[in-house]
Parts: C-alpha cells; sequence; structure tokens
C-alpha cells in the first residue's frame, strides 16, 4: 500500500512542476505586461520611465531566471505580490478564498444532497411519471447557460420582487456572520441548481445497479419492508460511488464557481482569476492556475487511494 | 532638447513634403492619404449614431476641442454623405480588397453597436472593416510607434477607436507630436509640432487658446483623427441625497466637492449613510495617477489647491492657505495653512510636501499635466538624472514654499489643484518607483474629510468622517463605496436596489434603465471627453 | 382426451413455427429487427424528440437564406429594437439588424463550434487511444502524461488561461475546446481497447496474421463507438454552453460574428433584460433547447448502447 501511494506522488510532483512551467511559458509568450496595465489607454507614459519601472519590479531578467526565482519561492511559502498593487498574493488568497469557498462549498453540499435523494427517488420509481420529470427538468437544468439563469434570477427574485440582494458578499453593517447569509442563497442556488443533474444521474444508475444486485433480493425475499430494503441496503450500496462522484468533483471548488462569481459580484478566487487575465497579473493567474492544478492532482491520488483500498486489484493492475 | 531633436529630424525627412494637404499618399499604408481618411469620415453618419445607438446621450463633436470658448468656427463638419465618400475613395484609388482592423477597448454594448454601424457604414462607401475589442496589454497595442517617424508600423491596427478626457487642453494634442508614442497614428509634421509648442508656452490664455484652435483646425483640414461625439458625463443621485447647494463639476477630476457639506436621510437607527461605488478593488491607487477618477481617492484627499467645479481656475486654497504667482509666471508662491493634520493626527509639514514633490518627479505613472508641471520647475532635470540630491527651484521659509519654474507652464494652478502631498513618514525606505507597492495602499492615511475605517478589497470600503479635517467634520456618518472599477457594470443593479446614493456614469445604457428609476436623478455634466477614431498612418 | 390435447398443442406449436419460417424466409423478420441499437434509441420517446428537435435547429441554421430574407448583418437605424412583427418575426436589435436572421445565422457557428469541436475531438482521441491503447508504448506514455497535464486543470481555469494566451478568434476558440476536449475520448477509448485486446476473438485475428491496425480499428473500435457517441454528444453540449461562458466574460468569439453567445450578451444589460424581451429570450430558448436536445439523444445513445438496459 505505501509503495503504491509513493509511486503515485512520484509522479504527481514532476507533473506539477512540468504544468506549472508550462503555465509561466505560455503566460510569457503574451505580449505585454503588467507595467503597460497599470497605465490608463488614453494616455501616455515616458518609455524611458517604463523601462524603469519594469528592470524595479524585476519584468527584464530572463524567463527561466524569473521562473526559478518564482517557483522556489513558493516552495518556501512565499507566492510573491501582484504587480498591479504589490499586494502579497497570500493575503489576497486569505481574503478571497473563503469566498469562493463559501460558495462552491454550499453548492456542492446542496447539490450533492438534492441530487443523490431525487437521484434515489427517480430510480425506485423507474420508468413512473416522477422519474421521467425528474430526468427532464434535471436535462433543463443543464442546458441553460449559468449566466443567463443568474441573471433572470436577479432580475426576478432581487429587482421584481425584492425578496435577495442582488450581489456581494459581505455587509458593511453587519454584526455576525450569519447576516450575509441572504447574500449567499442567490448564487449558491443558481450554482447547485446547474450541479444537481450531474448528481442525481449518478445517484439514479447506481441506485439502479445496487437494486438489482443479489443482495437485494435475499433482503427481499427475507420478508424485509420494502422501505427497509430500498434504504438500508439499496441507498448504503448507492452512495459509495456518490461519495466518489463529490471527491471528483472538489477541483470545482476553485473553478466551478467564475462565472456566478461575475453574475453576482462575489469577491471570490474566480473573480480574482479572470480580473488577473486580462491584467496579466502573471503572478496571480500563476498561482491560482496552480493552486488548482495541485488541488486536482491530491484529489485524485486521495480517490486512487482510497479505491486501491477497496479494490485490491487496482493495486496489483497500476 | 528631446524634443529639439525630434523635430530636427521630422524636418530632415520631410522637407520634401512642405504644405499641408497632400492629395497622395505619403507612404505605403493607403491611410496617409488625406482623401481616404475624409472619405471615412464622409462615409460615418454621427448624428444617426448619436440618435440611435447612442440614445441621444451625445452630442456631435466636429473638433477635439470640447464646443465652448474653445471651439474653432473654422471647422469642416464633413456631413454624411457616402456619394462624396466614394468619389474621394475613387480619386485615392482605394483597394477594395483591403481589409481595414479597427480596435477598440470598451468592453460595453453599446460600443459592439457603434462598431457594427460603423463597419456597415463603411462598407457602404467600399470599404472593408473588421473589428475586435483589445484585451490584456491595451496601452502598448495602442500607441507603439516606430522610432523612426518614417519607419514601419509596429502594430497592426488601422483605426482605433477611443477617447481623449482632459483636464487642460493641451492633453488633447501634446500626443500628436513628432516621436510622441501614443495612439494617434500621426507620425507628425513640423508645422503641427510649431504649433504644439506654441499651445504650451505662454502664459497668456489668449494665445494659448488661439494655438489650440489652430491645431484642432490643422488635424480637422487633414483629417488626422476623426471626432465623433463627446460623451457627457452623468452625476447618479438618489432622493435621499442632499447636497446641499454644493454645485456639481467635472468628476473626473478634482474640484471643490465640499462633501463634509452633504446629507443623506437617516436610516432607521437614525445614521446617516450614504452608498457609492468605485471603492478599490484590490489596493488604493496612489493618488497622482488618476487625478480624481476613484471616489475613494477624493474622500481621502486633501490637494494644495481646490479647483472651481469644471476646472475653470482655483476656486480657493486648500492646504495651501495662500498662493501667488509672481507676472511672468515663472514663480509660485504657497503658504502653508495653519493647524492641518493628516488622518493620524499628526501635522502637515512643509518637509512633507517637499518630499512629495520630489518623490512625484521619480513616480512614473505621474500624470502628464502633473509631470509638464513638475518637469518645469528649475533643477528638476538635475534631480531626476540624480546629479543633485534636491529639487534647487524648490525654497521653503517657514510655512511659505517658493517654486521657481524654469519655463513657463499654463497649467501650472491646474496642477496644483489635482496635486497633494502624501504623509512622508510612512515612505521611510519606499523606492519612489515602486511607491504604488507599498503596504501603504492597503490603508492610507490621508489629509481629506473621510478616511479608511475598513477596506474589504473587491467588496467594498467603509469610509467615516475624519475629525480634524480643516473645512470641518463631514455631516454624513458613513459612506459605503461597492468595489468596482471606471465603469461599473453593477452601478445599475445596485442603484435599482436602493444601494446607491452617488455616482458617475458615462454609460449609455446604464443612463436608460438609470431613467426609468424614479428615485434616482440624473445630472447630465459637460466636460471635456470627446470619443474618436485614430488612424494609423505609419507606413506598413 | 389428453392425447387430442397434446396433439392439439402440437399443431398450434407446428402453426407458429411454419409462420416464423415463412416471414424468415420473406425477409421480414431481418427488417423488423433492424440494428438493436437503433431500435433501442428510437423506444426512447425523449431521444426521438432530441432527435428531431436537434435536425430542425440544424437544418434551419443551414438553410437560413431559404428561411429569412433578412441579412443578419444588415443594419437598419431607422428600425431599432422594434419588437417582433410579421415582417421581423424576433424583432430587429439595438442596430436594427433582423433578430430572427441572427438567431439563425448565429446558430450556423455555435453549432460549428460545439459539434466541430467535439467531433475532432473525439477523431483525435479515437485515433490516439485506439492506437495506444492496442499498441502501446512510447506514444502511449506520452499521450497518457499529456492527457494528465491537461485534466489536471479544471476546465474553465484552462479555457481561460489559453484564451489570453493565444487570444479571441473562432479558430483559436475551437482550438482551446478541442485542446482541452481530446483527453476524454482517448483515455476512454485506450481504457476499452485494453479489455477488448484480451477477448478471445482478438486472439483469434491476431492469429490469423491480421496487421494490427486493422484489427484495432475495423474489429475492435466498433465495439467501443457507443461510449464514444455519448460523449461526443456532451462535449457538444458543453461546448456550446462554453461558448456562451466566455462571451459572457469578454473573452469568447469576437463580436463582430453571431453566435448564439454573443447575442445573448445584450441580456446583460438590465435595461434590455427588462424592456426587450425578444432580444434575448428567443436566443436563450435556442441555445437551452438545443443543448437540450442534445443530452436528450446522449442519453438514448448511453440507454441504448448500455446492454445492462433492456430495450
Amino acid at each position: 500500500m505505501l509503495t503504491y501511494i509513493i509511486r503515485r506522488i512520484l509522479i504527481i510532483v514532476p507533473m506539477a512542476v512540468a504544468v506549472s512551467f508550462l503555465i509561466y511559458l505560455g503566460l510569457d509568450l503574451t505580449p505585454g505586461d503588467a507595467v503597460s496595465h497599470m497605465l490608463d489607454p488614453t494616455r501616455t507614459v515616458d518609455p524611458e520611465k517604463l523601462a524603469e519601472l519594469r528592470h524595479a519590479l524585476g519584468l527584464d531578467s530572463p524567463l527561466i531566471v524569473r521562473y526559478w526565482i518564482w517557483l522556489t519561492g513558493v516552495l518556501q511559502g512565499h507566492f510573491g505580490y501582484t504587480l498591479t498593487g504589490g499586494v502579497p498574493i497570500s493575503s489576497l488568497l486569505v481574503d478571497r478564498l473563503p469566498a469562493t469557498l463559501e460558495l462552491s462549498g454550499t453548492a456542492l453540499i446542496l447539490s450533492t444532497i438534492l441530487g443523490s435523494i431525487l437521484g434515489t427517488i427517480s430510480a425506485l420509481r423507474r420508468g413512473s411519471a416522477t422519474d421521467n420529470v425528474l430526468t427532464v427538468v434535471g436535462m433543463i437544468g443543464v442546458s441553460i447557460p449559468e449566466f443567463f439563469f443568474g441573471l433572470v434570477a436577479i432580475v426576478v427574485f432581487a429587482l421584481n420582487l425584492n425578496w435577495l440582494p442582488v450581489g456581494g458578499r459581505l455587509l458593511p453593517s453587519y454584526d455576525s456572520y450569519w447576516d450575509h447569509i441572504p447574500n449567499l442563497i442567490m448564487p449558491a442556488l443558481v450554482l447547485s441548481i446547474m450541479m444537481t443533474a450531474g448528481v442525481m444521474r449518478y445517484a439514479r444508475s447506481s441506485m439502479l445497479d445496487a437494486l438489482s444486485r443479489e443482495f437485494i433480493k435475499t433482503a427481499r425475499s427475507k420478508g424485509l419492508p420494502e422501505w427497509r430494503v430500498n434504504l438500508l441496503h439499496g441507498f448504503r450500496v448507492a452512495l459509495t460511488p456518490v461519495i466518489v462522484l463529490v471527491g471528483f468533483r472538489l477541483p470545482i471548488l476553485i473553478g466551478g464557481s467564475v462565472i456566478v462569481e461575475q453574475v453576482f459580484q462575489w469577491p471570490g478566487l474566480g473573480n480574482l482569476f479572470v480580473s488577473a487575465v486580462r491584467n496579466k497579473d502573471l503572478p496571480v493567474v500563476m498561482t491560482i492556475a496552480l493552486l488548482s492544478v495541485v488541488l486536482v492532482l491530491t484529489v485524485s491520488l486521495i480517490i486512487d487511494v482510497l479505491t486501491a483500498v477497496i479494490d485490491p486489484r487496482v493495486r496489483l493492475g497500476a | 532638447m528631446r524634443m529639439l531633436k525630434a523635430t530636427a529630424v521630422a524636418l530632415l525627412l520631410q522637407t520634401a513634403l512642405m504644405g499641408t494637404v497632400y492629395a497622395q499618399a505619403l507612404n505605403g499604408n493607403p491611410m496617409s492619404d488625406v482623401r481616404v481618411r475624409q472619405a471615412i469620415a464622409y462615409a460615418i453618419d454621427k448624428d444617426t449614431i448619436i440618435a440611435t445607438v447612442l440614445g441621444g446621450y451625445a452630442v456631435r463633436a466636429d473638433g477635439l476641442l470640447p464646443n465652448g470658448p474653445f471651439k474653432s468656427p473654422n471647422l469642416d463638419p464633413y456631413p454624411f454623405n457616402p456619394d462624396k465618400a466614394r468619389e474621394l475613395l475613387k480619386q485615392a484609388g482605394w483597394d477594395s480588397s483591403r481589409t481595414l482592423e479597427m480596435v477598440f477597448y470598451y468592453d460595453d454594448q453599446v460600443t459592439a453597436n457603434l462598431m457594427t454601424v460603423l463597419q456597415a457604414e463603411l462598407a457602404d462607401v467600399g470599404i472593408t472593416m473588421n473589428y475586435h475589442l483589445l484585451v490584456g496589454d491595451v496601452a502598448k497595442t495602442l500607441n507603439s510607434i516606430p522610432d523612426d517617424p518614417k519607419g514601419k508600423s509596429v502594430v497592426t491596427w488601422d483605426l482605433g477607436y477611443g477617447a481623449r478626457a482632459a483636464i487642460a487642453m493641451q492633453e488633447y494634442f501634446n500626443d500628436y507630436a513628432t516621436g510622441k508614442a501614443s495612439a494617434d497614428g500621426f507620425p507628425g509634421s513640423p508645422e503641427l509640432d510649431g504649433l504644439i509648442a506654441d499651445s504650451n508656452s505662454s502664459t497668456d490664455p489668449e494665445v494659448t487658446k488661439k494655438a489650440l484652435m489652430s491645431i484642432d483646425e490643422y488635424i480637422n483640414k487633414n483629417a488626422l483623427t476623426i471626432p465623433l461625439y463627446y460623451q457627457q458625463l452623468y452625476a447618479v443621485e438618489s432622493n435621499r441625497l442632499n447636497r446641499n447647494g454644493e454645485p456639481h463639476g467635472n468628476d473626473q477630476f478634482n474640484y471643490d466637492w465640499n462633501i463634509q457639506n452633504w446629507t443623506v436621510e437617516p436610516d432607521a437607527d437614525g445614521k446617516k449613510v450614504m452608498y457609492t461605488n468605485a471603492a478599490p478593488v484590490d489596493y488604493f491607487e496612489e493618488p497622482w495617477v488618476n487625478l480624481g477618477l476613484w471616489a475613494g481617492n477624493k474622500m481621502i484627499w486633501a490637494h494644495m489647491l481646490s479647483a472651481k467645479p469644471f476646472m475653470d481656475g482655483v476656486a480657493e486654497g486648500d492646504l495651501a492657505d495662500t498662493y501667488k504667482v509672481s507676472d511672468d509666471g515663472k514663480t509660485v508662491t504657497f503658504t502653508m495653512r495653519d493647524g492641518t493634520t493628516w488622518q493620524d493626527g499628526e501635522p502637515i509639514t512643509t518637509d512633507d510636501v517637499v518630499w512629495s514633490l520630489e518623490t512625484a518627479l521619480k513616480v512614473p505613472t505621474l500624470h502628464g499635466v502633473l509631470a509638464n508641471t513638475f518637469n518645469s520647475i528649475e533643477g528638476a532635470a538635475d534631480f531626476v538624472a540624480g546629479t543633485a540630491p534636491h529639487i534647487s527651484g524648490i525654497s521653503v521659509d517657514g510655512k511659505t514654499i517658493t517654486i521657481k519654474f524654469a519655463k513657463v507652464d499654463p497649467n501650472v494652478l491646474l496642477s496644483f489643484t489635482q496635486w497633494g502631498p502624501l504623509p512622508k513618514k510612512y515612505f521611510e525606505g519606499v523606492d519612489p518607483t515602486l511607491l504604488q507597492q507599498a503596504p501603504f495602499w492597503q490603508k492610507p492615511v490621508g489629509s481629506g474629510p473621510f478616511m479608511v475605517e475598513e477596506a474589504k478589497f473587491g467588496d467594498f470600503t467603509s469610509f467615516v468622517p475624519f475629525d480634524g479635517y480643516w473645512k470641518g467634520k463631514a455631516k454624513i456618518d458613513q459612506i459605503i463605496a461597492w468595489a468596482s472599477g471606471d465603469g461599473d457594470a453593477n452601478m445599475v443593479k445596485n442603484a435599482a436596489a436602493h444601494r446607491i446614493d452617488f455616482a458617475i456614469t458615462k454609460a449609455v445604457n446604464d443612463l436608460e434603465t438609470l431613467k426609468t428609476l424614479d428615485f434616482m436623478k440624473l445630472t447630465p455634466l459637460d466636460i471635456p471627453y470627446t470619443r474618436m477614431i485614430w488612424i494609423n498612418q505609419y507606413d506598413k | 382426451m389428453a392425447l387430442i390435447d397434446i396433439v392439439s398443442r402440437r399443431s398450434r406449436l407446428d402453426r407458429q413455427f411454419d409462420q416464423l419460417r415463412r416471414l424468415e424466409e420473406a425477409g421480414a423478420l431481418r427488417a423488423a429487427g433492424g440494428s438493436r441499437f437503433v431500435r433501442k434509441f428510437l423506444n426512447n420517446r425523449l431521444a426521438v424528440i432530441g432527435l428531431t428537435v436537434f435536425t430542425v435547429i440544424l437544418l434551419m441554421s443551414i438553410f437560413a437564406p431559404l428561411l429569412t430574407p433578412w441579412d443578419p448583418t444588415k443594419i437598419n437605424l431607422r428600425a431599432i429594437a422594434q419588437p417582433p412583427s410579421p415582417e421581423h418575426w424576433f424583432g430587429t436589435d439595438k442596430t436594427g439588424r433582423d433578430v430572427f436572421a441572427r438567431v439563425l445565422y448565429g446558430g450556423r457557428i455555435s453549432i460549428l463550434v460545439g459539434l466541430g469541436s467535439a467531433l475532432v475531438s473525439a477523431a483525435i482521441g479515437v485515433i490516439i487511444g485506439c492506437y495506444c491503447g492496442y499498441v502501446g508504448g512510447r506514444l502511449d506514455t506520452i499521450a497518457m502524461r499529456v492527457s494528465e497535464a491537461i485534466m489536471a486543470f479544471p476546465e474553465i481555469i484552462l479555457v481561460l488561461m489559453l484564451v489570453s494566451i493565444v487570444g479571441q478568434s473562432l479558430f483559436n476558440i475551437m482550438a482551446i475546446f478541442i485542446l482541452g476536449g481530446w483527453c476524454g475520448i482517448y483515455r476512454l477509448v485506450r481504457a476499452q481497447m485494453l479489455s477488448l485486446r484480451e477477448e478471445e476473438y482478438v486472439l483469434a485475428l491476431r492469429s490469423f496474421g491480421l496487421n494490427r491496425g486493422l484489427i484495432s480499428f475495423k474489429h475492435m473500435l466498433p465495439n467501443a463507438l457507443g461510449p464514444v457517441m455519448v460523449n461526443i454528444t456532451l462535449s457538444t453540449a458543453a461546448f456550446i454552453l462554453a461558448e456562451a461562458g466566455l462571451s459572457f466574460l469578454g473573452l469568447g468569439v469576437p463580436l463582430s460574428m453571431p453566435t448564439w453567445g454573443n447575442i445573448l450578451n445584450v441580456a446583460q444589460d438590465l435595461a434590455v433584460l427588462q424592456n426587450n424581451w425578444w432580444l434575448w429570450l428567443p436566443v436563450g430558448i435556442f441555445i437551452s433547447l438545443f443543448v437540450l436536445s442534445v443530452n436528450f439523444i446522449g442519453d438514448g445513445l448511453r440507454d441504448a448502447s448500455d446492454p445492462t438496459q433492456q430495450g
């Protein structure tokens, strides 16, 4: 088991380094740099002064040198500073990461619960009207463009009905953490509705799979009431794949809410990433991209290990 | 010196091309043919565009300079005339297989519509045009020019759509000088260089005005740039807000806002909270880059002098109690006001002012008008070059600061209405080049009517009154500013949800919606802000 | 009594068998059967609806010039933001262009982006996957590492980063989608190939001395095609939605080209959202219907190709 884990780690670490270099290289090839972004395009500035500024920001050393300085910094826990404002990136992450985790975490939990329940109902009533309606509704949920859904929700619930705020996260006059829950409701619901259909489909087929197994038939033949058979035996077996599904969806925590964050002015990592990409704030783009890659790789490692624990054949095969 | 050299080079290169309008291409780029440029001007139906695409929220522009005293009567309006455009193109031998590339940097829907219309109108006279939004490095793509004015263009675009906002009228034209990197796309001419020099060298407003109008006429006649329309600025105010008679002004810049006299209706708890936008997304921008663009900076900072609402002179002293300009315009004396303090309670000293002036000269992003003024100070060049430890033209006597100028700058007082000192003690050991990178900008300590209480970057900033403000403590208890960039896409949503009491916008589509909100008031402000099409005439 | 019974039962069975034989000889049975796959798919009502809607929208886009006299790029500043009328079925936009024409012509590009990227990435994935799964070797190692690196990115992070690097154009957007899309199919086909490789019929073919290419592409690939087709439909749906999302972020296909995403983008303007429903509702419905139909087709394909589900 230990050798298996070590083997997996030995694959993942070089992968992360290679990916980080590719990101750095790619972004370096794009024209322009942070300095020209600090300036209003309607004005012009003396080129000599710009050269000075580039030098001071270390933008004029060769690629590999800059990459090396950055990488060694990251390994020591220094993510560097944003080019445009000189803010330590770690402090930006501290600001933005909780916002994103809060939003996508809520959506992840909501969609998992909702999806599992609806998927199970669908499976138990297979072929019924309920099953068909749920399937169609789920499909519709994933077929509407996310931003469009969000904008319509704003018009209806914030502007016409006036039930919920239009956006933003924290209110200046909040007394407790819970005061900003109204701000969370709409973006979290929009995001989780988009995510529910996938979980529902997966839960449904896992449940169907579980229900057709021999031990269910055995339980039924023992004369157990039908609800007990379904709930205790069927659901438990179907749950394992759902947990795996949640694991695979964990990277959504960082990448999944980019558009919803834009729609609802949610000050999270997604928002930060989009503006950093536009401003060519290389260190920020690097940090977030690398963070997400590391998250994906770590999650896949954990899932691999868990699967190997459950099913020893995987270990032998790998 | 640089200027002279550039002019000399241009003279040498262009002696064969004396005169004004050449009815032929000057280089391999057909855009250097005045007939092609004029054809484009005739092909565009400005009036209909303003009435439809811009919803009537703009004013037709024939010159770059705003309407009013600076408007020349001799401008050719290039009335919409597709037949004439086709005729001119035929004379110029326009190659209809050529596709012009148009670039722009506004990502709003109205600009996209405008591009669609321009494309269709140009197609109607036989010019194929494709447009695309610049993302990433906008400034570099727009402003790069070849080292040699006769050299090949270093950018691919042919037409650029953009704006000039000016605090001083010279700002419209200084970039047209030969060898000056900018988006105007004009390689330069000795005649225009001469006029530009004239517009910058006199203290007599009439002389300056005449030079400026001549430049506008020159650009108009040669169709170097095609002005489209003046964009009005709109003050957006809720019916909760009361300015108590304090006038509106050019909110792109710093004027005598007197926000300490404004009031808002108290909320249920009896607290007077004003909501606005344009709070910082990541950090507070140092106030010498974009003068007065960010509401937050206006609240935090006081200036040396205080401008009249539309920048037409000095209203009164601010941190400087009194000021005096010598008759030759080359000496300016400020006497600092007694008892002014920073928001941490420490007094604002002449030392702060002198240090700030010196630092400003070394900040790479210093606003162009300020840079012109400060670089005109005696000894500034030596100080910047590092050969002098201080600027020799600045002397201090008690509370009086005397600044001697090596050459006359017509905008010297204007500059000091937009500029104020920073507290020196927070910048120990900070390299002026990296001024913006100082931790100070996470929560600046200012000199103005409001101070930062809490900054949640990307979310909001909360401001509270500064007790020690020399004009008195503000009447509003708290200002909440939502974080946004210039052109806040969410302002209308927030306004509709009663979360905006004061904002500034130029966005036409915002105005359409705001008009439908009966609790919001729109006040149009005429500001020098011209939208135009630049034409890249460099050789290709 | 019993004997008569047996005789009569026999004779009934005999009659049935005779009937079957007649049908068989007449070739009627084969026709009724067809492909089990097609039969199962056609039995799925949603899938059939999906296929119909898909075909209708596709044909409408392809034959747009026959369905509308309007040019989608022709502006008319004298008729801007007109509500729907017999002349302009979906009204006109803020520059007076006919919205119906724009939606139809926009469909061409959106479907090209969605379906085109999905098909190309599937082709790449199948070819590499087939070869690597059956032959393996150095190429397999490289392809595996590259796909792992690509799949280590959350999708939208990868797409945004690449857009910022290569810039916005129709070609670039499709290239980016393809770059991110081939890995999934490659891995799927590779896994199928790995398991099919050990099947007896493959061993038999090999012992006949057939070359590896022929075995893998002609005899093994068809058995792996079901999941590939499902994957193509899901990618098509995802790419069309991604195109719309990129338009929203201002990083999609250049605005000068009508795409569903670019047309729908006007909904960002609150005034339009509240006052000019015809500018966003029809195109919103078109995108959603099309993506929905593709999803239904994918669902039908999945059920039809899954042997554990009865037709």
